[in-house]
């Protein structure tokens, strides 16, 4: 009984830690050239069909960016843009647009 | 010869804005309750099969959030949850939804903060 509480405490306090790798957004800033022609130049795209990506939630980017590479998500544009990219790369690219500001959430 | 004139005007007026439906923010505010559950509550996340927070709408682009919507609706976008939300939505209940969430700009004075 008490071998199993201390269990649970240990991977409750260890679940923090699952999130704990996270993106370099003065890296990501470096490699976002090719971003910025549709997503604009400030996470704002000046596009209708193209998201906003400034201020969204870097964790969302970063799922959304592998779906693309995986196919899970099936854009040929994204697909294209996403294939040569790694892991860390996408988490550099999402902390940065998660550092700027534009989306919101309103209840 | 006036008349053909503006009808043809009208044809070209047509062709430019082709199939998007015109979204009502106001009548958006009515379809989102559904929504709002998870995306109406700031670091809410998914449980299952992956865990991360649910996007942020407010400020989307409303085409964007339209053809989103449809690509899970396709299964273009493999997530069950957004699947079965949309499955039941017309084209003009996605219009409607993404003219509420376009409307939710971040204004410039929240920009500052």
């Amino acid at each position: 009984m008490r071998i199993r509480l201390l269990a649970c405490a240990l991977l409750l306090a260890a679940s923090p830690l699952a999130f704990a790798a996270s993106g370099d957004a003065s890296v990501g800033k470096k490699k976002s050239g090719p971003c910025a022609a549709c997503h604009g130049n400030e996470g704002v795209s000046a596009s209708p069909d193209f998201p906003n990506l400034a201020g969204q939630y870097a964790d969302y980017l970063e799922v959304a960016m592998k779906h693309y590479k995986v196919g899970k998500r099936k854009n040929p544009i994204m697909a294209e843009q996403v294939k040569n990219l790694s892991n860390k790369d996408m988490m550099d690219l999402a902390a940065y647009f998660a550092s700027q500001r534009a989306l919101s959430v309103k209840y | 010869m006036r008349p053909a004139r503006i009808l043809a005007a009208l044809a070209l007026a047509a062709a430019a804005f082709p199939a998007f439906a015109a979204g009502d923010a106001a009548a958006g505010k009515n379809k989102v309750f559904q929504c709002q559950g998870c995306h109406g509550i700031s670091d809410w996340k998914t449980a299952f099969p992956e865990v991360y927070r649910v996007p942020k709408l407010g400020g989307q682009k409303a085409e964007y959030l339209v053809a989103a919507m449809n690509a899970y609706k396709k299964g273009e976008r493999d997530f069950a949850t957004m699947r079965a939300m949309v499955a039941d939505l017309s084209d003009q209940d996605m219009a409607d939804i993404a003219a509420y969430y376009a409307a939710q700009a971040v204004t410039t004075a929240e920009k500052k903060k």
